[in-house]
């Protein structure tokens, strides 16, 4: 699949408030003055008494860009304006840690990306596939791409080349390996790796594995894991709490009842208009007008409730200005989408958690083609990405799970791919996070009906990002929890440091 | 009633549907969608920069070309089941190349016309799709040879497009094993381009697994059109495709009463469509809830009923890239598995691209508004509401668009203009325009 139509990946369901609720929301006559507010300035058109306008503002860069300043606002007509700002003025106080899934869209093949290394797994990696191995620590060549020792693993593990820094691998950039430093854990191994992750009984379709997955449990369940979290622990007026990147809203953050959103990788001009109306009317403020009449069916319920929120969101975002260019990020619809995370993130919109799907890693005929661009965009976009939000001066604060719904068969296919596997790779990036090998590998020369073993079940990790980052009980969120914790090979058993 | 036929089964009505079905039985006008062949389009025909479009100049003329050949249709069912088979048999024009997609969409048409072919059945769609180019291509059945079985279709052939992974009971519908067995069965097909015009899928017997294969409870050297039969004889067949077809045009699922006599419909008529799409589009739930629509416009249905309404075939490379926005551009679903329906079709960003397609038809040259000095709130409502073919909207969303024709500025031609194109783009784009 092209990077240009790969919107729409997941499933994409807004909560649904009732409309009884919203009207209570926006029929609050004691609305309290809000104090020091970012007023975008194409928001100026609905403040018929005009704003107060401050100066010497000291704000984000991405305030800067897009705001004409702040001041103490009413309520607007639009519903819920006051309170998103509310919210997201209440975030800013006291940052929350910040949370990023980037899904791989079709089951990446991590024994191709990190290399079981050790003799036994090596060998019986090469025999599976006599075409699609890569070599064994080496460098790369014409044709074949080699490996480098993931240092700390004592040889049990090298990553593909093509995820590693410097000139003659991945060109004259940043990798993976920069994030993994010594693989101790330690300060600087800022990358952990689970090399068998996928549930058990395994489940070779895509989309009964995705829909577990973002569900946190072997079924499929009407909200997401991360959903459930925001109906418990989040915010029950601001959209921007949980934001998917793209033109689709994940599956993982649907939610029974917390409002949440999606923006497009560029929201430069968000908002309602109509061509020739210009100055004669607020279309957002009148769009609004029409989204706040109650209704009889779920069906309109929705409508409305979606132009609701849209408008909600168009006023906070309507003027932003698009993410800043940043030279370390290679060229791709993942940068563009990482890029627009950093700046939402930073931006103290009380954003909590920012899903991206990405890439088209079903790989069944010709791997190399497919794959290996690929997870060298995926190797230097992350490098990229943590460095950008250093420099933000948030890394600190945000970590990011990059997962896939299986792994690929281990032998070959005939047709220069891989069939669906089992157990597959998750990575957890930032310098909060314990890095190196997280899990057991599973093996290579003992296999699971052809496929890579389960070594950790995902919800393991999923428990590990509401009790150790989100906060928050595990218990009430992930049907059947607690599940096994984290056990690593050193004997730790924390996913932060 | 009538309303409400022509956009579950159409793209919304015209004002001589409107005269011509109201006062008529719904089995009458049901009649008239299911037997009236396609034919040509009727009205203005689709330019692209004032040419004519050509599918094949490129992905916009291709996608272009489809959605101007809805707006034109004159018997709309026949391109909304074409849609339908679009989206159940999903390949991508982002993996396929452009000319076996355009083919796939004439094989579908087929199956879609059924005025044209009124005995079309599901066993011939799936065996003439599983030897599809693009499907040979999307799903890599070309690559599925003897001694390299490749999955990839078998998988999809049972989860997707015919069977589902469990019964309604749960219980799984086939085995990791059926997949690679069936796989065995369905090798042997490429796709031949020897006369590049008219790509074929030709079966290539040295490429066949010519073994014995055992798969859903069968054993047999069987090839693949055998296996088709042996996974439509499955017993979840009937009930999955009821289902699917029955969500595209009814809100809410069919009472376990309901669901089996449509099963028992389309299994007892030889998986023939027609008997079955009757029973549905004729169904008293499709009709609950006249007073206020219940079911989520897809894109493609809002976007083509927009042009509908206004009368106008002038779609545009915006119109693409608004479809693209709203998550459903024709020729690239987002997998395998379609675009998923419902409410999850409406997000904030696709509010906002719905209501930018809405402004982009409604601000349109050739419908720009007269101006009339003096013109009252009530009229200025009443003549934009005219003007788009008067489609449903709430009691109290009229008033509150009066109330805004109210408040607007008057005092010149330009505000007054603005006025009458705010209140047209409520009327096509606002909240209650996206649910039928």
């Amino acid at each position: 699949m092209n990077e240009t139509h790969e919107t729409g990946t997941a499933a994409e369901i807004h909560a649904l408030r009732c409309a009884d609720c919203a009207r209570a929301d926006s029929a609050d006559p004691d609305a309290r003055p809000v104090d020091r507010l970012p007023i975008p300035v194409d928001a100026l058109a609905g403040f018929p008494d005009g704003i107060p306008q401050t100066k010497g503002y000291d704000r984000r860069q991405f305030l800067r860009n897009g705001v004409l300043g702040f001041a103490s606002v009413y309520a607007a007509h639009a519903l819920n304006w006051t309170s998103i700002f509310e919210a997201a003025v209440a975030e800013a106080a006291d940052p929350a840690n910040q949370l990023v899934m980037l899904y791989l869209n079709g089951g990446l093949d991590g024994l191709n990306c990190v290399l079981a290394a050790d003799t036994a797994s090596y060998g019986a990696y090469r025999t599976a596939r006599p075409t699609l191995y890569r070599e064994l620590n080496a460098p790369s060549v014409p044709g074949r791409v080699g490996s480098t020792p993931a240092a700390g693993t004592g040889g049990s593990l090298s990553f593909a080349n093509l995820m590693v820094s410097g000139a003659g691998n991945n060109g004259d950039t940043k990798g993976l390996d920069t994030l993994w430093g010594d693989g101790s854990g330690g300060a600087g191994s800022d990358l952990a790796y689970w090399p068998g992750m996928h549930f058990l009984p395994a489940n070779g379709s895509h989309f009964e594995a995705t829909d577990y997955i973002f569900a946190g449990n072997l079924g499929r369940l009407g909200t997401g894991w991360l959903g459930r979290w925001l109906d418990l622990y989040g915010s029950s007026t601001n959209p921007l709490q949980a934001i998917s990147i793209g033109s689709s809203l994940s599956k993982q953050i649907r939610t029974a009842a917390a409002p949440v959103c999606s923006v497009p990788t560029a929201f430069g001009n968000f908002r309602f208009d109509v061509s020739g109306v210009g100055s004669n009317a607020n279309v957002n403020s009148e769009v609004g007008r029409l989204a706040a009449i109650p209704a009889a069916t779920a069906g309109i319920a929705r409508s409305r409730s979606v132009f609701d929120t849209t408008v909600a969101v168009s006023n906070q975002l309507g003027s932003t200005a698009p993410p800043g260019e940043n030279p370390d990020y290679p060229a791709s619809s993942l940068s563009d989408r990482l890029k627009t995370a950093a700046t939402l993130l930073a931006a103290n919109l009380g954003v909590k958690i920012v899903t991206i799907d990405w890439g088209s890693f079903d790989t069944h005929g010709e791997q190399a083609t497919a794959m290996d661009p690929q997870i060298t965009t995926l190797s230097r976009a992350l490098a990229a990405f943590k460095n950008d939000l250093a420099a933000r001066g948030i890394e600190q604060r945000v970590i990011t799970v990059v997962f896939t719904e299986f792994g690929r068969r281990v032998g070959e296919n005939g047709s220069v791919g891989t069939d669906h596997g089992a157990g597959g790779p998750c990575f957890v990036l930032g310098s909060s996070i314990r890095g190196g090998l997280a899990a057991d590998h599973p093996s290579v020369t003992s296999l699971m009906n052809g496929n890579l073993g389960v070594t950790t079940d995902f919800r393991t990790v999923w428990q590990a990002v509401i009790s150790e980052w989100l906060g928050g009980d595990p218990a009430l969120v992930l049907p059947g929890a607690p599940f096994a914790g984290i056990s690593r090979p050193d004997g730790q058993t924390t996913l932060l440091k | 009633m009538v309303d409400r036929l022509f956009w579950r089964a159409g793209f919304g009505p015209s004002q001589a549907d409107r005269a011509a079905w109201t006062g008529r039985t719904v089995g009458e006008a049901v009649d008239w969608l299911l037997d009236t062949p396609q034919g040509g389009p009727v009205g203005p025909q689709a330019t692209l920069g004032g040419q004519a479009i050509d599918p094949l100049a490129g992905t916009t003329d291709l996608v272009l070309h489809w959605v101007g050949r809805m707006v034109s249709a004159q018997n709309p069912l026949a391109e909304r089941m074409t849609f339908f088979w679009h989206r159940h048999w999903a390949c991508s024009r982002a993996d396929v190349d452009q000319l076996f997609m355009f083919r796939q969409n004439d094989l579908f048409r087929r199956y879609a016309d059924l005025g044209a072919n009124p005995g079309a059945d599901f066993r011939s769609l799936a065996y003439e799709v599983g030897e599809d180019p693009a499907m040979l291509v999307y799903l890599n059945g070309e690559l599925n040879r003897r001694g390299r079985p490749n999955e990839n279709y078998a998988r999809e052939l049972m989860e997707l497009f015919c069977l589902g992974v469990t019964d309604a009971a749960g219980n799984p519908n086939y085995t990791e094993t059926d997949v690679r067995e069936l796989a065995r069965a369905l090798s042997g097909w490429q796709v031949n381009t020897s006369d590049p015009d008219n790509p074929r899928g030709t079966f290539n017997p040295s490429r066949f697994d010519n073994g014995v294969k055992s798969f859903l409870g069968q054993t047999g050297n069987f090839g693949s059109r055998q296996a088709v039969d042996i996974v439509l004889a499955h017993s979840a067949h009937a009930s999955f495709i009821v289902r699917k077809l029955w969500s595209e045009f009814v809100a809410g699922p069919p009472d376990a009463a309901t669901l089996a006599d449509l099963t028992a419909t389309y299994a007892g008529n030889g998986l023939q469509l027609r008997p079955l799409l009757f029973k549905i589009l004729t169904h008293p739930q499709l009709f609950d809830s006249l007073a206020e629509p219940t079911l989520i416009k897809p894109p493609i249905v809002y976007v083509v009923g927009a042009f509908r309404q206004l009368g106008l075939n002038v779609v545009s490379s915006s119109t693409y890239s608004r479809l693209n926005e709203m998550g459903q551009l024709p020729y690239f679903p987002p997998n395998v598995s379609g675009w998923e329906y419902g409410p999850a079709f409406l997000n904030s960003n696709a509010a906002l691209n719905r209501w930018r397609l809405g402004a982009d038809v409604v601000t349109r040259s050739e419908v720009t508004p007269a101006d009339v000095a003096g013109e009252t709130p009530q009229a200025a409502f009443d003549r934009a509401y005219g003007a788009v073919g008067r489609p449903w909207l709430s009691p109290p969303t009229k008033v509150a668009m009066v109330d805004y024709a109210t408040r607007a500025p008057v005092g010149s031609a330009s505000s007054r203009r603005a006025r009458q194109l705010l209140l047209r783009t409520m009327a096509v784009a606002g909240p209650d325009t996206h649910v039928m």
